[in-house]
């Protein structure tokens, strides 16, 4: 591919304070092409357009600057810093044709992959780090949508994932426009979008966002696209016009309650079939709701708030069958089967917090949330999780991860501090008391 | 304790080269710029493949001398393809038809599969076809799959048969629908002169080694991408004339700048 800037200069682009050297191409798209850069000493990259890409996007420019000064809404975005031009002079002796920009932005992270790795099958992650991945993408559109913006084209390829911890970051991020607003050009990818926007009866915004929000969220925690099913099958060659009537004219969701047109089919879409059965009952209602009712009916969407709800609520059942050590999410006061191996999972040793209970299993996690029932959820703050001993497994201990000692009340009547860093020993708790309030420990 | 080992279901994407290997492709080292176009290609191909999991990209070639035969004739996974490619020879004539009415066999079902993405054909020549190619093309164009395929042509050199290979790709399109490009008044209507507006819906014209592997690296990484994933929608969402809207072609340097 050849690169539109030269690499290996150091060029003072407007936009700057200082010179940016272009060190390598990282790869292009069908808008510009992305480059690692340095600025101030600090490894960026940087975004260039081709000119054609400029010429029919013609808010594109006012979009970045507008996406600039309204920052960043959270850390899980590749966010436009500047926006880079060249002057005239500079421009024309690199054969760089007037009135192309681009923008510099926080270079990717080498070990965040992107989710196609995931979804094509050939990442190994826990079901612990998918549900995180889906509770951050639905905390980043929360926050997208408080500041009034709305993404508008989001599908797999703008999503990355760091395997080891769940934590995600979106790019692409030149589409995002004003809610309401319609500066821009792009609408969506089929498949992605919501059915009245691809058929081209609605501008896309928040309202739309909703909608791809719950099939992205379906692709990480099941592999399969939600809109695949029998009807599926019934097409010959997946081409637009074919995209177009299965995601837009007639789209049903493979799990609707009530039209069973689209089931999976049990060779084809196997992957459905084995993952949908891992999630709760809640979680899978808010799927039913916003790819059901709300399919063709916008009001009828879960909003992003309802999943950060709903994912924080499914991790906090998260345990470990006793019999095959797979993750499982049935509710924790009922004997139930395990989704691997069909297993007896027996009701499970529980903390009963002001959010609901959460399981007493190693690497789950208390967060504020579970201690004041008004605060909004968020997992990347915890106060306490659960560690197996280092030498006996079966020994669970809760560790502080706060600032302020808590004081442990054991079985045999005594009290004891638990200082920061320290882990308390599950098999003599009773209740945990901490400045922000108390958990109960049910066995 | 991890995610079940499954994956998203897939189609097979089958791509397919029909490669010109008549006499005049020794001259001007066309045949070796071809083949290495295509090796170079193949790492990109690869990663789109990846980047695309719902496609199963599968690679053939047809080479057409004297006559037409399978020079890669197992649909193969690119990155299987990266480690066995065998360089194309070139001697004889340009049997452009037959090529065409061996890869319409290999559109019929079986062996086509009865659920599959759009094909993706690309026809590369030098020169004029030497046989029947009408009749090539009409053995062709009645297999669906043919009709429901991207048809790309690449003009290697000064000497192609430019109508032969829009006739491969299919009709002209009209210029006022071509994106705003150098060389067009406000109306569309050609400045006298001007190059003609480029797109995948007309001959690519390769004059050069460097150009033969833009268009072969822009055929099978953009394009693939088009065929195997629901692609990014710009402006309107209706209908587009084609069934797999076409990515831009990059620009070139050449393209950019007013010589």
């Amino acid at each position: 591919m050849s690169a539109l800037l030269p690499v290996g200069t150091t060029l003072a682009f407007q936009g700057v304070s200082g010179p940016v050297t272009v060190v390598r191409l990282l790869g292009g798209g069908g808008q510009g092409q992305v480059y690692e850069a340095v600025y101030a000493n600090e490894p960026v990259a940087l975004k260039w357009y081709f000119p054609s890409c400029i010429a029919k996007d013609i808010g594109l420019e006012q979009r970045l600057l507008e996406c600039i000064r309204a920052t960043s809404p959270n850390q899980s975005f590749l966010w436009p810093m500047a926006l880079l031009s060249l002057p005239c002079d500079l421009a024309s002796r690199l054969s760089i044709p007037a009135g192309s920009f681009g923008y510099m932005m926080a270079l990717r992270p080498a070990d965040y992959v992107g989710v196609h790795e995931h979804v094509g099958g050939h990442l190994q992650i826990s079901l612990r780090h998918v549900l995180r991945a889906c509770f951050f993408l639905a905390e980043a559109f929360h926050e997208l949508h408080l500041k009034g913006l709305c993404y508008k084209d989001i599908s797999l390829g703008n999503l990355f994932l760091q395997p080891r911890s769940g934590r995600i970051l979106i790019c692409d991020n030149d589409n995002v426009d004003v809610d309401g607003r319609d500066l821009g050009c792009a609408v969506g990818t089929p498949g992605f979008m919501a059915p009245e926007v691809l058929l081209g009866r609605i501008k896309p915004g928040a309202r739309s966002d909703q909608f791809s929000l719950a099939v992205l969220i379906f692709r990480l925690l099941t592999r399969h696209d939600p809109l695949k099913g029998k009807l599926e099958l019934q097409i010959r060659c997946l081409d637009e016009p074919a995209r177009r009537r299965l995601y837009g004219e007639d789209p049903v969701f493979i799990f609707d309650l009530n039209d069973e047109r689209n089931r999976p089919d049990p060779i084809d879409h196997a992957a459905a079939l084995l993952t949908w059965p891992i999630y709760p009952a809640h979680l899978q209602a808010l799927f039913q709701q916003t790819l059901g009712v709300g399919m063709n009916d916008p009001s009828r969407r879960a909003y992003t708030g309802q999943w950060k709800t709903g994912l924080a609520r499914t991790l906090d059942q998260r345990r470990l069958c006793p019999h095959c050590g797979q993750e499982v999410f049935r509710a924790l006061d009922q004997v139930s089967l395990c989704w691997a191996c069909g297993g007896l999972l027996n009701p499970a040793p529980r903390f009963l917090t002001a959010r609901g209970s959460v399981a007493a299993a190693a690497d789950n996690e208390l967060h504020p949330h579970h201690f004041d029932p008004l605060a909004s959820e968020r997992i990347d703050i915890p106060l306490a999780i659960v560690e197996a001993h280092p030498v006996k497994e079966a020994v669970l201990g809760l560790k502080n991860l706060s600032s302020e000692t808590w004081t442990a009340e054991l079985e045999n009547g005594e009290s004891s501090p638990v200082a920061p860093g320290q882990r308390c020993n599950l098999g003599l708790l009773v209740r945990l008391h901490t400045s922000l309030g108390s958990v109960e420990l049910i066995r | 304790m991890s995610f079940p080992d499954v994956q998203l279901s897939k189609r097979p994407l089958h791509f397919i080269y029909l490669c010109d290997c008549s006499g005049s492709m020794q001259a001007n080292g066309k045949m070796q710029a071809l083949n290495q176009a295509i090796r170079q290609s193949l790492p990109g191909m690869a990663e789109v493949a990846r980047q695309n999991p719902e496609a199963k990209v599968l690679v053939r070639a047809v080479s057409f001398a004297h006559q037409a035969r399978w020079h890669v004739a197992e649909p193969t996974p690119v990155d299987q393809l990266q480690s066995s490619w065998v360089d194309l020879q070139a001697e004889g004539l340009t049997a452009m038809g037959e090529a065409l009415r061996l890869v319409a066999a290999a559109l019929r079902t079986p062996p086509m599969e009865q659920r599959a993405l759009p094909p993706v054909l690309v026809l590369i020549s030098d020169g004029a076809p030497t046989d029947d190619f009408e009749q090539g093309l009409r053995t062709l164009m009645r297999e669906p799959w043919a009709q429901k395929a991207v048809r790309l042509a690449i003009a290697v050199g000064h000497d192609a048969d430019l109508e032969t290979l829009q006739q491969f790709i299919g009709a002209e399109p009209p210029l006022a629908a071509m994106p705003p490009a150098a060389g067009l008044a406000a109306g569309g209507d050609r400045l006298p002169g001007a190059p003609l507006p480029r797109s995948g819906r007309r001959p690519l014209q390769a004059s050069n080694a460097t150009s033969l592997a833009q268009y072969i690296q822009w055929a099978s990484t953009a394009v693939v991408g088009a065929a195997s994933m629901p692609v990014s929608q710009v402006g309107s969402p209706s209908r587009t004339e084609a069934n797999v809207p076409l990515p831009d072609l990059p620009p070139t340097v050449i393209g950019q700048v007013v010589w």
